[in-house]
């Protein structure tokens, strides 16, 4: 695992990728859970070229597709699309996710285990709700290499939290994204347009933002509470660690004490027993909940506020216009 | 007293003549394996057995004896020391019986102090005295008992102080004890010898016949021995009277008991024959012993001897000393109490003497059962039940005879009429123990049968009985005993729901009492008052008061005398306490409880209903809680065997059960009506607390369910209920709670079931005007008085006045416009999303509070904490945070007063933003008048305000939001628990 900067600086999409995709997705989150699929494309230069992808099949609870028949299903899957000559370098994967909850133990792990395998691998994570609302909501992350090596290490304590000076809001990064079409695909485009115009529909003060606000503001308040969770159990570590150190040094004190007075009556000196045998070390609470569920909220109040900021700059227009009247 | 120690002796004997006859029957049994394995197996189930009656027989009558019985092992040790001249020996026994004396005083007290004890006490003063005079003995001593001799010299010396009149009493006569003690050793006179021989032989007996009661398939054996019988029977007349008279007259007089005698005599010796079959030899003596006892049964006298009341007391005496032996069968002491008491009866000795025999004869009939758990045959029973009444009707004619339990047996006077009768005994405890019984007969018996019922129909002559005995110890008894007959009385009244008294309480106020009613006192309500309240009053145990005020309250609940009976329940303070009562009382009072909240239903009181019911329900126990079921499993695990049956023995008769569906559904009922309007009015809290567990946790079992049918159980209606109830739809909610199935079920099964219904009906009318305006209030404008009343039914007063009530808690922002009759209702509560922001930025108070914490901790370690703890803490904490470091603190202060100058400001920068648009100014005025919900909304803004503070990682805003979460916090909290006090109050 190098720690050298990443190569790739920007992601590149093709656009067929991107409606599958969105197909997928539209088609397969009829339920709570998250549809999720590999990527496929290959490195060029500086660039990630994700030219294909294909879905995971959706797993049920009761269904038997272990984690065999799962990569058996990947193997299966890429094979037959080089049979046909397509792109089937396996560069990362795809995972929806309803406002931006995607943060969690889960998606860390996965994306670890790509990136530890394949470097230059991205998640895109497509927003169908916000897709709904208008505005395309497709963005890639890949983990900081920061992250990955303290996720290397597989120890989340505050010490190596602290060593990697990691913060919650560089876990991962964004990629830019840029979509590209081919030439073809974009002249069918422009014919297609010409042939059936696409009706003048102005939405633009649209404030419908109290839905979606809401179910944002529920998901962050979930979050927060499992923030505060984590908080809460550090500080319960906090307080039994200080009481345990307390006792150590009472311990030792009372140690130094006794061989003093063994010194003095001439008797060997009492060997110093290692003191995590007495008083077992208390477990430190594992810090990467508590950055991922901060890493959350970051994420949310991000949204939040990109999302207020659209809505208060609809007003102000909406105020403007009807000044004007 | 002699009767003891004979006791004793004959018990040693027992032993050795027991051991000496197992060996001859294994010795010559050898060819005969079948029968010798048989014996020792009876041998061995009679030790079971005697173990299971140590355990479970009646421990108060021995008591006496067994003290006795102890004293006398010591002083046994005792004279066995002396006579090796043991001191130190000595002075531990001496200590040991001292400390036994100690520890029986109780007995001591009420028996008088035994004479052997002071015996042996001048005995071992003069024994030491001698040794420490005799000099050269003392040299011989070796050190350590020479040593005792000394301490023991000294202490008997002072011991025997305390019994000065004793020992000098003892002293000028020994010589009456002297006999005493010789009686056993010498057997004088035949009557003695009698009966010593009959103790002999007695335990012979039992050995060869396992089971009198079981021995009628044994009656064929008898065919094959009839010659035997009779020629043996007559071998034991003649060895068993010996050199007595044989008068024909007594063979006249007695021939109808004979025969009887005979009967079970035969059924007795059935089992000998297979025994003895093989070894007929040997066994001769035996026979002739075993026919010997036999005869003593038959002659209880001797037929010219005068049926004295002393012979008779001997007698009694002879059959009462076995009580509770292994060797005893008790059928033939029943059989032979009988007798004697016949015998008393036909020579007119009195009724004292019926009376005392009749005493033993129940207390024969109650040892009847040697184990606990099984309940008596009803025969037995019934045969008891006539034998207590008569009893007790012969003390009520015959008020001049004294019974208590303090007389002792000896000083018993049953023959002196001038003297007046002295009986020992307790009828209060003969009711007790035969009510027990009737309870275990109950319990026993299949709830379902025609059986129970019959055992049923019995309880008016218990009843009788017990009337009786209170009218007896009215007359004469102490004020404990007269508790006792009381509460014995209640036990059968408290739970019967009294009809009549509800159809005359009606008639006397429709008739506005123009004739009064004949206050009988068969009464049961005031009947009940009477006697609780004499128990309240005299009762000096506390069980017998705590059991009455139950009952009491148990009968007021009953028949709707709410208030008396929470009040009784309350002054009581039995919920404080009940804790440390034993676990039948605790049953009580569970099942005081349920009724009281039934009553509560009944009457309407929702809230008052829950808090009384929600202990029992929520626990899911309510079956073991009211003592009406078994829970074979509990918190997963099987319950012992041991457990099980003591279980059993508690359990409730079925007819006084309460029915565990009812009490359900009116808990769910009442839970339901007071948790949706609770539900509806604060859906947006965030420290919503539940009133009832179970009640949530049906709701979600049902919507767990992925297809839901009609209901089809109570819970279902009820849930289904509850549904349309959230909904504000009283007409679905009624017809869920109020149907056939529903009536059927539950409804009918209170006796003034329709009144019950249309209590409900108004209930549920009411709360879903509730629920609907805390719901939907949000999308009108105003709404018609009319209309309202039309919707749920209710009359117009009745809905304005449900409605003023909820404006007046400020439960609902509205306020009635009179002309129009209409209810215009203000627009004030926030919008989802501010209530939302709300809950967001208390979460995120918490949040950075804990986070502070953390710092705290790496910072300022305990001084931080005492300053949390100060009402001041605000102030103290902006001085904490400039004390470390400057920058920082002076950047939280300034951003507190700034927040301060928004808020007063007008709290206008949200009027900028988008939220000013959603509060607006006018909002804000509305809100001043309630300065809770200016602070929410302030709070709202604020809370924003943090988030993004927060993402920004400005230490300085994120405190400032903390800040102002904070402030609201206090204020909430102090609300919370003032609300919690009153309504755990309240629940008590």
């Amino acid at each position: 695992m190098s720690s050298t900067e990443p190569v790739v600086k920007q992601v590149q999409i093709g656009g067929l990728v991107v409606l599958k995709l969105i197909k997928h997705c539209e088609e397969d989150s009829g339920g709570p859970e998250l549809v999720q699929g590999v990527l496929l494309g290959l490195v060029v230069g500086e660039t990630l070229e994700i030219t294909n992808c294909f879905p995971f099949p959706r797993t049920t609870e009761n269904s038997d597709f272990d984690e065999v028949q799962y990569n058996e299903y990947q193997m299966d899957m890429m094979r037959s699309l080089r049979h046909v000559n397509i792109d089937h370098l396996h560069v990362g994967w795809y995972q929806s996710s309803n406002h931006g909850n995607f943060v969690n133990r889960a998606f860390l792990d996965s994306q670890f285990l790509y990136q530890s395998s394949i470097e230059e691998s991205v998640v895109l994570i497509y927003d169908p709700l916000k897709t709904a609302q208008g505005c395309l909501s497709l963005k890639a992350y890949r983990l900081t290499p920061k992250m990955m090596s303290m996720y290397d290490s597989k120890h989340f304590t505050l010490e190596t939290i602290k060593a990697e000076g990691l913060s919650f809001n560089d876990m991962y990064e964004e990629v830019p994204i840029n979509i590209k079409n081919s030439p073809l695909s974009n002249m069918l485009l422009l014919k297609l347009k010409k042939e059936n115009p696409v009706p003048e529909k102005v939405e633009y003060l649209n404030l419908s933002h109290s839905s979606s606000l809401e179910r944002q503001l529920r998901l962050m308040m979930s979050s927060v509470d499992e923030l505060t969770q984590e908080s809460g159990k550090f500080v319960q570590y906090q307080r039994s660690a200080a009481k345990q150190h307390q006792s150590k040094l009472l311990y030792q004190q009372k140690r130094t004490v006794e061989n003093a007075a063994r010194a003095q009556r001439g008797e060997p000196p009492l060997p110093e027993e290692d003191f995590n045998k007495i008083l077992r070390p208390i477990q430190q609470p594992a810090r990467i909940d508590a950055l991922l569920a901060a890493g959350q909220v970051s994420a949310y109040c991000d949204k939040v506020s990109s999302f207020s900021t659209q809505s208060l700059g609809r007003i102000f227009m909406a105020q403007a216009m009807d000044n004007k009247d | 007293m002699y009767r003891n120690y004979l006791t004793y002796l004959t018990m040693s004997k027992f032993y050795a003549a027991e051991s000496s006859s197992d060996t001859d029957e294994t010795s010559s049994d050898d060819d005969v394996p079948v029968t010798s394995t048989r014996s020792k197996a009876i041998s061995q189930k009679r030790f079971l057995l005697s173990e299971d009656e140590e355990e479970t027989t009646h421990v108060v009558l021995s008591a006496k004896e067994k003290c006795w019985e102890g004293l006398k092992d010591i002083i046994k040790l005792m004279q066995n020391v002396k006579k090796i001249r043991d001191m130190s020996k000595l002075l531990d026994e001496f200590e040991n019986i001292t400390k036994f004396y100690n520890k029986s005083k109780a007995v001591i007290l009420k028996e008088g102090i035994p004479r052997f004890y002071i015996k042996i006490l001048v005995e071992t003063e003069d024994y030491v005295n001698e040794l420490w005079q005799d000099k050269e003995a003392r040299k011989k001593m070796s050190k350590p008992n020479s040593k005792a001799h000394g301490t023991l010299r000294q202490k008997i010396r002072k011991y025997l102080r305390d019994f000065e009149k004793e020992v000098t009493d003892y002293r000028e006569n020994p010589d009456v004890d002297e006999k005493e003690q010789a009686v056993p050793e010498s057997l004088p006179s035949p009557d003695k010898s009698d009966k010593a021989k009959m103790f002999l032989d007695k335990p012979l007996k039992p050995a060869n016949i396992p089971m009198a009661a079981n021995d009628d398939d044994d009656d064929d054996d008898d065919d094959d021995w009839p010659s035997d019988t009779s020629e043996s029977s007559d071998e034991s007349d003649e060895g068993g009277i010996g050199g007595r008279q044989l008068t024909a007259d007594y063979f006249l007089k007695k021939t109808v008991k004979d025969d009887a005698d005979e009967k079970s005599k035969r059924k007795d010796r059935g089992k000998e024959p297979r025994d003895t079959k093989k070894k007929k030899e040997e066994d001769n003596e035996e026979w002739e012993q075993v026919r010997g006892f036999g005869k003593a049964k038959v002659t209880l006298f001797e037929k010219d001897t005068e049926i004295t009341h002393e012979v008779v007391m001997n007698k009694l005496n002879e059959i009462t000393i076995n009580r509770g032996r292994r060797s005893t069968i008790r059928k033939d002491q029943v059989e032979l109490l009988k007798q004697l008491r016949q015998v008393a009866e036909d020579n007119k000795l009195g009724i004292a003497m019926t009376i005392r025999l009749t005493f033993d004869l129940i207390a024969g009939l109650f040892d009847y059962n040697s184990k606990i758990l099984d309940c008596m045959k009803p025969e037995p029973w019934n045969d008891v039940l006539g034998y207590v009444e008569e009893v007790i009707d012969l003390l009520l004619d015959n008020p001049d005879i004294v019974v208590a339990e303090h007389i002792a047996v000896e000083s018993e006077n049953v023959s002196d009429k001038e003297a007046g009768f002295r009986i020992s005994g307790s009828p209060v405890t003969l009711v007790e123990k035969l009510h027990s019984e009737y309870i275990k007969i109950l319990q026993h018996s299949d709830a379902h049968s025609t059986e129970y019922v019959k055992h049923l129909r019995e309880e008016v002559n218990v009843v009788n009985v017990i009337k009786k005995l209170k009218k007896y110890v009215e007359y004469i008894g102490s004020s404990q005993n007269i508790c006792n007959a009381y509460i014995l009385l209640i036990e059968y009244v408290y739970y019967k729901y009294d009809h009549k008294a509800i159809v005359k309480g009606k008639a006397a106020a429709s008739e506005d009492k123009g004739n009064e009613v004949d206050e009988e006192v068969e009464d049961p309500s005031t009947m009940m008052k009477q006697f609780c309240q004499y128990i309240y009053a005299k009762d000096s145990t506390d069980r017998i008061r705590t059991r009455a005020i139950l009952h009491h309250i148990y009968h007021h609940s009953l028949h709707d005398r709410w208030y008396e009976a929470r009040d009784l329940m309350l002054m009581s303070h039995l919920q404080e306490m009940i804790d440390l009562a034993d676990i039948p009382t605790r049953i009580i009072y569970n099942r005081t409880m349920v009724q009281l909240g039934l009553c509560a239903f009944r009457r309407g009181l929702m809230k008052e209903a829950h808090h009384a019911l929600v202990d029992i329900q929520s626990t899911g126990r309510a079956k073991e809680l009211l003592a009406q079921g078994l829970l074979l499993q509990r918190q997963g695990e099987r319950i012992t065997p041991e457990q099980e049956k003591v279980e059993k023995r508690r359990q409730i008769p079925f007819h006084m059960h309460i029915n565990l569906e009812l009490l359900e559904c009116v808990y769910l009922v009442s839970a339901m009506l007071l948790e949706i309007p609770y539900i509806a009015a604060h859906e947006f809290d965030a420290r919503r607390r539940m009133i009832s567990k179970q009640f949530h946790h049906q709701l979600r079992v049902s919507e767990r369910q992925s297809l839901l049918g009609p209901p089809e159980n109570m819970r279902e209606h009820v849930v289904a209920a509850a549904k349309a109830l959230k909904m504000g739809d009283c007409e679905t909610c009624l017809k869920f709670i109020i149907n056939d199935k529903m009536n059927n079920k539950v409804w009918n099964l209170f006796s003034n079931s329709n009144a019950v219904r249309s209590m409900l009906e108004m209930k549920i009318r009411e709360e879903s005007l509730c629920t609907y305006l805390f719901t939907y209030s949000q999308f009108y404008d105003n709404i018609s008085l009319n209309w309202l009343s039309s919707m749920f039914g209710l009359d117009r007063p009745a809905c304005h006045q449900i409605v003023s009530k909820l404006i007046i808690n400020e439960e609902l922002a509205a306020s009635w416009d009179e002309p129009s009759s209409s209810l215009v209702l203000h627009r004030t509560e926030p919008t989802r999303l501010q209530n939302m922001a709300m809950q967001l930025s208390e979460k995120v108070s918490t949040l950075v509070e804990i986070n502070e914490r953390i710092l705290e901790a790496k910072v300022g370690g305990g001084g931080f904490q005492s300053y949390r703890q100060d009402s001041n803490y605000q102030g103290n904490r902006t001085n904490f945070q400039s004390n470390r470091s400057g920058g920082q603190g002076y950047q939280g202060r300034s951003g507190n007063s700034n927040y301060q100058n928004n808020r007063s400001g007008a709290g206008y920068q949200s009027g900028r933003g988008y939220q000013g648009n959603q509060s607006g100014r006018g909002y804000q005025g509305n809100q001043s008048g309630r300065g809770y919900q200016g602070n929410q909304s302030g709070r709202g803004y604020q809370g924003n305000q943090s988030g993004r503070g927060f993402h920004g990682k400005q230490s300085g805003r994120g405190y400032q939001g903390n800040q102002s979460g904070r402030g609201f916090q206090g204020n909430r909290s102090g609300y919370h628990g003032g609300y919690l006090g009153g309504y755990h109050k309240q629940g008590r």
